[in-house]
């Protein structure tokens, strides 16, 4: 599951001009003349749906190719590859693997912490994809990223292409291939982040959640859904594959929604607001307000209600993280309570995310790391 | 093919009334580009184009320079002649020399208009290097600083003599262990009295000599960190990670299926290699987070690496 998540700060950051332009299919039913057939076209021509159901059809997806390669071989793949085809040279290919590992040492330290509680093979896999989402990351929002065009993404999307097909371009793409070639990885939730990119590159503001749901999937959910077949799911797990790929949806929606709540001051000296228009709204705030930087109790009232939903969405991701694999349980649930203990950090600031940053100490996160393990210890539930 | 010019304009944040200024360079850009005068876009459109735009206008362009590396770019020039290459340079280079002068000039209207409606930027010097110190936990030099600097290090350095040449002698200060002076200490561990009868100058010349080195090493891994902290993660400074496709060797080996139903007398033929046309034969390519300048924040002020060095 999303123990990747943790680091997922930076994607907000072009964020803002993401959503509005994202074409909805079927926003706009299409007028057809009454003919006795439109009954069945009007079915099939799209009618309006939420983002939401959108991001499920891509996890139902994801979770019948799973099945169909559950059928072949197990789930649970500690097996080293025993590929010497050739292609790949055992130094670089671990100094390509190390390389990632630091990198992701450099860049999001609780989370390099997380993954030295996974197995080593597992650990190499994510720190794998994770540099690859920085590296797309960094593309439109790093430091060079006002020379990003649609043409460098259609290229970087290109290159995904071909390493997904076994020819990687350099030695960081090389290790995320080799990782495709160990875990039955799909390249959905890939190409929907550099999607999410392209989007990126528009957006400033989401009328409402439904948007807001949809940036966070393509910036976070994804990333739950790459990291799924990696942490492995049991194999005496009777839940199906679907709800354990949706909780790992769940959960990366959750912490990117953590992230929103706790950089909203960051975000707004930057001149975004990743907040839905018309939730703020409905509290009587608006846009000055965010902008003006000042706690009153509208704010409060506001605040409380989204960080309800955030833990709603922790809640479902909750339900998913017993059925992974044992060894990975608890890597997967140390992420999951620190990253909740945010949104306390955040109430225990009187809802101050203007000036204060919800800070976890390290006293909590250290004391989170056992009670993760006991949690761990309880396996698959259903016995259904 | 687009100008390199396109990539620069981006990272210039040119208002729109820049084209006054534009015009003088524009004559004399045509003087010196008549043979590249089909590669190379509008000047004058270049600049009314606001950063913004840049997608939309490098897009227009049609051929659309890409930055970022993929199978593909070896194209993108591969078709010159050897003296359209070098002809090619000379003019991009002069537009950058160029650019840069506009860059400067532009700054200083910048700042006239800032000074004019009580702007005070603070991060106009953003792009040009800062300067912290060397020295840990120290705060960050600045020209006024420094006095400070020299003030502080010249009467510590007074303090310190005197208290040696002085102070010390005067009060008879025993700093051995419990009280007792160097004599008495080197008697109470059984060693030679030879050696408490230490130079004075001896001993004041390696205590000197111990601290400065101390010091200079102290300054030197501070720097080190410092410069490493601003180096790209990604390819550790160098600008290039491995290629996957040649293995950092540079050639590939062609393979050939050979059948082997009829024919089984003759020999195979020794596999041909040729030039690897992901990295051009260098064994490396472009790392895309630091767009092979090695820094981690890349400006038009770091030079792009070769990977030939």
């Amino acid at each position: 599951m999303a123990g990747v998540i943790l680091w997922m700060v930076c994607p907000k950051g072009n964020a803002t001009a993401l959503l509005s332009l994202i074409p909805r299919g079927g926003k706009k039913p299409k007028k057809r003349s009454f003919r006795g057939v439109s009954a069945i076209s009007g079915a099939v021509a799209n009618p309006v749906r939420s983002s939401e159901q959108r991001v499920y059809d891509v996890v139902l997806k994801q979770a019948a190719l799973v099945k169909e390669q559950r059928g072949k071989k197990a789930l649970d793949l500690e097996k080293t590859s025993e590929k010497t085809d050739g292609f790949t040279d055992w130094d670089l290919l671990n100094e390509a693997y190390d390389r990632c590992g630091e990198v992701c040492a450099e860049y999001a330290k609780t989370f390099y912490l997380g993954t030295l509680l996974m197995t080593p093979e597992r650990r190499r896999a994510v720190w794998a994809i994770y540099v690859w989402c920085r590296r797309t990351d960094e593309l439109v929002d790093g430091p060079n990223a006002s020379h990003i065009t649609p043409r460098a993404l259609d290229r970087w999307e290109k290159r995904l292409d071909n390493l997904f097909e076994g020819r990687p371009y350099d030695m960081l793409d090389a290790a995320l291939s080799d990782t495709i070639s160990k875990y039955p990885v799909d390249i959905q939730p890939f190409k929907d982040m550099i999607e999410g990119m392209r989007l990126d590159l528009k957006k400033s503001r989401y009328m409402n959640f439904d948007e807001l749901y949809l940036y966070c999937y393509y910036v976070a959910g994804t990333v739950g859904l790459m990291s799924v077949p990696v942490m492995g799911i049991a194999p005496e797990s009777k839940a199906s594959v679907e709800s354990v790929y949706n909780a790992a949806l769940a959960l990366g929606i959750a912490n990117q929604l953590t992230n929103i709540l706790r950089d909203v001051g960051e975000d707004a000296r930057r001149g975004r607001v990743y907040l839905p228009q018309e939730e703020l709204a409905r509290f009587g705030l608006s846009d000055d307000d965010v902008f003006r930087g000042q706690v009153t109790d509208r704010w409060r009232n506001f605040m409380k209600d989204q960080i309800k939903r955030a833990r709603m969405f922790f809640d479902e991701a909750e339900k998913g993280v017993s059925e992974l694999n044992s060894a990975s349980r608890w890597p997967v649930w140390a992420s999951l309570l620190l990253y909740r203990q945010i949104l306390d950090a955040i109430e225990e600031n009187d809802y101050n995310n203007f000036n204060k940053r919800a800070y976890v100490g390290k006293v909590k996160k250290f004391a989170s790391l056992p009670v993760a393990y006991g949690r761990a210890l309880v396996g698959t539930s259903k016995f259904i | 093919m687009v100008c390199l010019s396109r990539f620069f304009v981006v990272s210039c944040t040119v208002k729109p009334s820049a084209p006054p200024l534009s015009r003088r360079f524009v004559h004399t850009k045509r003087k010196l580009n008549s043979r590249w005068q089909s590669m190379a876009t509008d000047p004058d459109s270049s600049f009314s184009a606001p950063s913004v735009d840049s997608d939309s206008t490098a897009d227009k362009t049609g051929a659309g320079f890409c930055i970022i590396e993929g199978p593909e770019t070896v194209q993108d020039f591969a078709t010159m002649e050897l003296q359209e290459i070098e002809d090619n340079i000379r003019s991009r280079r002069n537009k950058i020399f160029l650019q840069m002068e506009e860059v400067r000039r532009l700054r200083i209207q910048q700042r006239i208009k800032c000074a004019e409606l009580g702007i005070y930027k603070e991060e106009q010097e953003s792009d040009l290097p800062n300067f912290p110190s060397f020295i840990p936990f120290l705060p960050p030099l600045t020209s006024s600083n420094l006095k400070v600097y020299y003030v502080t290090c010249y009467s510590l350095i007074a303090g310190i003599i005197i208290f040696g040449g002085l102070l010390a002698p005067t009060l008879e200060l025993k700093l051995g262990l419990g009280g007792t002076s160097y004599a008495d200490f080197i008697g109470s561990v059984h060693l030679p009295m030879q050696l408490s009868q230490v130079d004075p100058i001896v001993a004041s010349f390696s205590g000197g000599a111990v601290g400065v080195i101390s010091a200079l090493m102290v300054v030197e891994i501070n720097n080190v960190k410092q410069q490493e902290h601003k180096r790209c993660k990604y390819c550790l400074g160098t600008g290039y990670l491995a290629c996957a496709r040649c293995l950092t060797t540079g050639s590939i080996v062609l393979t050939e299926p050979v059948s082997t139903v009829n024919g089984g007398d003759r020999p195979l033929s020794p596999p041909i290699s040729e030039r690897c046309s992901n990295c051009s034969g260098s064994g490396k390519v472009m790392c895309p987070t630091c767009l092979c300048t090695g820094m981690a924040m890349a400006s038009e002020h770091d030079p792009r690496i070769d990977p030939f060095d």
